[in-house]
């Protein structure tokens, strides 16, 4: 049993050291466990930096080896992350290694550790771990000062959507730490008591100035922030080409995208690089690079341009032959030569491109911005080209662009010149119409012409030409220049036949001539109308060739029938048409046009072969015609509307509608029919079928009743309003009777009465005059037939009066002068006397105030010269103070000489006479209520009219010669005897 | 033609011809020779005043276009940092009996060096603003900002006060150093702008208080000649 044991374990030794020995030969060679472990960190990028050695490859140059790592947080035991690296060791390597860390380092220690393995085919297997390598710690918070809080990372700077892990660490455990995120609190992962990180996912683009994020300590003035910068995602450029113009210099160009560059940030650039060449620029724009081609010898080209900023790269290639890039410079010198109406020479010039190239060129001829002519040159550096068909007096634009004739890649840019063709003579005749009119019985031609299309004109018109040739009689040319501005002309001719040319005249020459043959006779117009239906179209008119020789027919009419003038219309159709419709912009609904149709016959005269008239649309008529009634019995009235025009009308009228309406009558009358209103009242009405039918009598009506009627003429469209009835009341049966006889009597009563009035004075004098005229008396032409020859009345100047009575007639206010009939209304004579006598001489004191003394009786033929005799009287002497002031015997004469006067036996002595103004006294302004002491000296009261007074009686008589009368001055009240 | 410097007789010439230069180059500071047909300081205390109210009313719309520009939390009005790192910014609060002690000549001299300096930042954060409407209102701030400058370097003028020199090597500069992180650089800005708005407060208060005491004694007239270079 020793011995078995003894046996074992000298068999286990042996086992033991074989194994030894044969580990020893396979393992001695590569003792691969990794030498010298380094740790470092690289805080701004967030690595873990490992450097390491592996020694003694004795037998080997190289070999590969995996390296498997461990990277633990905080402590060794707390492993996140395990990774293998496998690479090819040298002889006497130091290796590398980085491992970048989503936790900013700063925020906690980390350990690293490593072993290796031998991983290539030279050596067999098994293959072996190697023992790991102890703990290495990268503690980047040892750098950190004695701040109470951190934030990492500072200023970080990320693609937008990527992921970033924030972290703070806090020297107090006891501070209670918050952390904004763009001003909103944000919670975070505790990794420690004195660690908290934060992850955020997928961050955004917020501005350029960066997110900021930052935490403070409560209770405390402490604030840490950091700011995340976010980049926008760098883009691949698009759009990327490259081209040359003239073979020296490759431009390329493409769309950047995304502008990612940040403030204080280096901006992405752009790198072109060529892999045949193998060179490489830096590109100075973001969008374009120029590259200098060296020589001919390159053909191909292999571009790489890569767009690169801090956090990545974009890249994007092109391969090309230089000579399907070529992109011609845009033409120069383009000239136009020998411009005339209908061609014109084009010349250009272009950069050359290399010796052999030929550019094709495309040359474009634009009217009003269409291209109308497309010519394709080819040409080495001199371009020419023949532009024809052109029109004269046109405005032309060439433009010409260039392309590499044998492999197109791009048009050149364009050059473009403007030019005008010359002008030429007009191409075509005017269109001529006339319209002949008789103007105080000469016929009177009116000519119109259409202008010439710019086509046509080919030119400026400077003025059109009117010729005109008598065909009856032998006699020149009358030729008439009218101004390009006109459109027409008028020409006064006799009845005879004449020819007219119009032709129209530019810079280059006339037009073709445009004959028409107009005749003093205007032919039949006894044409009946007939009427035409419009469409939208317009008016479908045809008509039927009656002489069968016509070369032509001509529709005319008015575009706007209503104005004057009426814009004159015509249209030129062939001999073989019958039919065209006419159509107009200014054609309306409701207005009526009227259409002639005319023959040309081979002598190019006019002949009226039909009249037409039609309304585009017919509508209702819009006003209702005025209405006169006549003949208004008590049982009937006759209504007639004779100045009502249906010519003028918004439509064909086709008749009438007459309503009746009556309180009276609940029935119609026969050939009435009941209606309704557009009020909803009830009526009669009447239909008038013919449009001619002007008068309408009311019959079968009630006396003195009311009737209310109306008039409306209705179209196909409808009626006119139903608006404004008109009352009629019937009169009285016997009225009229009435009438006769009472109207007769009135008129004569008037006649009478008017005569009497007119004759009135003649009447008053022979059947009631005031004083009877002793001359006059019938009594005195009989006592002179039958008594005493010699008998003659009594004058007065034969009685020596010794008192006058003066009458007192306070009623007299209103005076009627003698042969007028006008009275005039004196105040003076409201006072109740009217002579006044001179008192004794006692009291005259020189001139006073004059008397006005009217003989009503005799001074019969003194109306127009009245009799008012100027007396001087004393102040005294007032109306209001009656007194004798003058001598009787003056006064008879004065009577006397009046009373001769007013027979017509004025003395030739009297003939000079005093003319008394008419003068307005100063008490005239108060003539009712006299002063008690009127102002002196007092002169004439008032005269109404300019009166002829004889000298005699002017000069006031003596009061001391006068001892004629005299009388004592009574009381007011009393007559004056 | 002018004669040369060695010459003696030219030499006297010149010292004469310098030395009215310089008397009438400090004519318009001796007040009491400015007072015939002169109003005196008071209309450009005046001005002055103004000018501090229309830059506050300025800087109201400047400041808040800048601070969304650096974006949350500088914009929100709750914002209160610790000036961190804006130690060099000359400080506009100040005891308020300190402030009632001052003499015109300081009071004057603390408001030039003060905006002397906060021009010179401002135009150091108009040359970092990214975007072109910023840089144009800062620019223009900034020019309105000279124009205080210069009418407070006239007011001093006009009251014989000397224009403080700038100690060599003391120009502040708004190069921010490599551990400057971008959010202290932020904060620097912000309390640039915060500075600035409570100096235009002070301004208005001190011209408001100059302009106080120039009115009132107008007849009391000091000759206050100052006489550099004699």
């Amino acid at each position: 049993m020793a011995l078995f044991a003894v046996f074992q374990t000298s068999f286990l030794l042996a086992l033991l050291s074989l194994r030894a020995y044969q580990s020893e030969v396979l393992v001695e060679p590569l003792p691969l466990t990794p030498e010298s472990l380094n740790v470092s960190i690289d805080s701004a990028h967030q690595y873990l930096n490992l450097q390491w050695s592996v020694h003694s490859l004795a037998y080997y140059q190289e070999l590969k080896m995996l390296f498997q790592i461990q990277i633990s947080r905080m402590k060794t035991s707390n492993v996140i992350w395990v990774g293998n690296y496998s690479t090819v060791v040298k002889r006497d390597p130091v290796l590398h290694w980085s491992w970048k860390s989503e936790l900013p380092l700063e925020c906690a220690t980390h350990f690293v550790r490593m072993r290796s393995r031998v991983d290539d085919a030279k050596i067999p297997e098994p293959r072996f771990w190697s023992n790991w390598s102890s703990w290495k710690e990268a503690d980047a918070q040892k750098s950190l000062g004695r701040d109470p809080l951190f934030l990492f990372p500072k200023d970080k700077l990320v693609e937008e959507g990527s992921n970033v892990t924030i972290c703070y660490m806090s020297r107090n455990q006891q501070d209670n730490i918050s952390c904004y995120l763009e001003g909103q609190q944000i919670h975070g992962e505790q990794l420690d008591s004195n660690v908290s990180a934060f992850k955020l996912n997928k961050v955004s683009f917020i501005r350029k100035t960066g997110t900021n994020i930052f935490c403070k300590v409560d209770q405390k003035d402490v604030i840490k922030g950091i700011v995340l910068f976010v980049s926008k995602v760098l883009e691949e450029p698009k759009d990327f080409s490259c081209e040359t113009q003239d073979f020296k210099t490759l431009t390329c160009t493409w769309d950047p995208g995304t502008d990612t560059s940040l403030p204080k940030r280096s901006s992405q650039s752009y790198t072109l690089f060529e892999s045949f060449s193998g060179k490489k620029i830096l590109c100075e724009h973001k969008n374009s690079c120029n590259w200098q081609v060296d020589s001919d010898s390159q053909e191909m080209y292999n571009f790489t341009l890569v767009a690169e900023n801090a956090l990545g790269n974009r890249s994007v290639s092109v391969l090309f032959s230089l000579t399907h890039r070529v992109h011609p410079k845009t033409p120069y010198n383009l000239f136009l030569k020998n411009v005339s109406g209908t061609k014109a020479t084009v010349t250009w010039k272009v950069h050359p491109i290399g010796n052999y190239s030929t550019l094709l060129c495309q040359l474009d001829l634009l009217g009003e911005g269409n291209v109308i002519q497309q010519h394709n040159v080819s040409i080495k550096e001199n371009g020419e080209y023949l532009l024809s068909e052109l029109e004269p007096d046109t405005e032309y634009m060439a433009r010409v662009r260039c392309a590499d004739a044998n492999h197109f890649w791009k048009w050149s840019g364009s050059i473009s010149q403007k030019f005008i063709t010359a002008e030429a003579a007009p191409s075509e005749a005017l269109d001529v119409w006339r319209n002949v009119k008789s103007v105080s019985g000469r016929p009177t031609v009116t000519l119109f012409w259409k202008p010439l299309s710019k086509l046509h004109a080919n030119g400026k018109i400077l003025s059109y030409n009117v010729t005109v040739e008598n065909l009856d009689r032998l006699s020149g040319l009358e030729v008439h220049s009218v101004p390009a501005t006109a459109n027409g002309t008028e020409l006064t001719l006799d009845q005879d036949s004449y020819q007219i040319h119009v032709t129209a005249l530019n810079s280059a020459g006339p037009s073709p001539a445009s004959v028409i043959v107009v005749s003093g006779d205007p032919g039949n117009e006894e044409v009946e109308e007939e009427r035409v239906n419009g469409t939208e179209d317009g008016f479908s008119v045809s008509w039927k060739p009656q002489s069968g020789k016509a070369i032509g027919y001509v529709v005319e009419w008015c575009d706007h029938p209503q104005d004057l003038p009426c814009d004159l219309q015509w249209k030129n159709l062939s001999s073989n048409t019958t039919s065209t419709v006419i159509s107009s912009g200014a054609f309306r609904p409701g207005v009526r046009y009227n259409f002639r149709i005319y023959e040309i016959s081979t002598e190019r005269m006019a002949y009226l072969l039909e009249k037409k008239a039609g309304y585009l649309k017919e509508l209702a008529p819009s006003d209702n015609p005025q209405v006169v009634v006549s003949n208004l019995t008590s049982h009937s009235f006759t209504l007639s509307w004779k100045d009502y025009s249906t010519d003028s009308q918004p439509g064909f009228i086709q008749g009438y509608y007459v309503y009746l309406r009556s309180k009276a009558e609940k029935e119609c009358h026969p050939g009435f029919k009941k209606a309704t209103l557009p009020d909803k009242s009830a009526c009669c009405q009447h239909r008038i079928d013919n449009p001619e039918q002007k008068t309408f009598v009311m019959e079968n009506l009630q006396p003195e009743s009311v009737y209310e009627f109306l008039v409306t003429p209705y179209t196909s469209a409808g009626s006119g309003p139903l608006d404004a009835f008109t009352k009629v009341t019937t009169p009285d049966e016997y009225s009229h009777i009435l009438i006769r006889i009472i109207l007769p009597m009135i008129v004569c009563v008037l006649l009478i009465m008017i005569t009497c009035y007119l004759k009135s004075q003649w009447m008053k004098e022979k059947c009631y005059p005031d004083i009877p005229d002793p001359y006059k008396s019938n009594v005195l032409s009989l006592i002179k037939s039958k008594e005493n020859p010699h008998l003659t009345i009594m004058n007065v100047s034969d009685c020596v009066p010794d008192a006058i009575e003066v009458i007192h007639k306070p009623e007299g206010s209103k005076i009627q002068f003698l042969g007028a009939s006008k009275s005039l209304t004196e105040t003076e004579f409201t006072k109740p006397a009217y002579l006044y006598l001179l008192p004794a001489e006692k009291n005259y004191s020189g001139p006073g105030p004059c008397i006005c003394f009217e003989n009503l009786t005799y001074n019969e033929a003194a109306a127009d010269s009245g009799s008012c005799g100027h007396f001087p009287v004393t102040p005294e002497a007032l109306p209001g103070q009656p007194g004798p002031l003058t001598s009787p015997e003056n006064l008879l004469k004065a009577l006397e000489k009046n009373y001769m006067n007013s027979l017509g036996e004025t003395a030739a002595g009297e003939a000079s006479l005093n003319y008394v103004s008419q003068l307005a006294s100063q008490m005239s302004g108060d003539k009712d209520s006299l002063p008690a002491n009127p102002p002196e000296p007092v002169l004439c009261s008032e005269y109404k009219m300019q009166m002829a007074i004889p000298l005699g009686l002017a000069s006031p008589p003596p009061a001391e010669n006068s001892g004629l009368s005299s009388t004592t001055p009574l009381d007011q009240s009393e007559h004056y005897r | 033609m002018l004669p040369a410097a060695g010459e003696p007789a030219a030499g006297d010439s010149w010292g004469m011809l310098a030395c009215l230069c310089t008397v009438l180059w400090h004519l318009p500071a001796v007040p009491a020779l400015n007072r015939t047909g002169d109003p005196g300081p008071g209309p450009s205390i005046q001005k002055t005043y103004d000018l501090t109210r229309y830059l506050e009313h300025q800087l109201r719309s400047l400041a808040g276009t800048y601070l969304n520009y650096l974006g949350p939390p500088f914009n929100e009005p709750d914002f209160n940092p610790p000036r961190l790192g804006a130690e060099t910014l000359p400080r506009a609060t100040v005891n308020l009996d300190v402030w009632r002690s001052l003499n015109d000549k300081l009071r004057l001299t603390q408001n030039y060096e003060a905006y002397s300096h906060l021009l010179c930042y401002l135009r150091g954060l108009n040359r970092q603003a990214a975007t072109a409407e910023l840089r144009r209102s800062l620019a223009h701030f900034c020019t309105s900002l000279q124009g205080l400058l210069g009418s407070i370097a006239g007011v001093m003028a006009a009251l014989g006060y000397p224009l403080p020199q700038p100690l060599p090597g003391t120009e502040p500069t708004w190069a921010p150093g490599p551990a400057h992180s971008d959010f202290l650089q932020k904060m620097d800005d912000f309390w640039l702008l915060k500075e600035l708005q409570t100096w235009l407060w002070r301004s208005a208060k001190d011209f408001n208080r100059l302009k106080k005491k120039m009115q009132t004694p107008a007849a009391a007239v000091t000759l206050h000649l100052e006489a550099h270079g004699f």
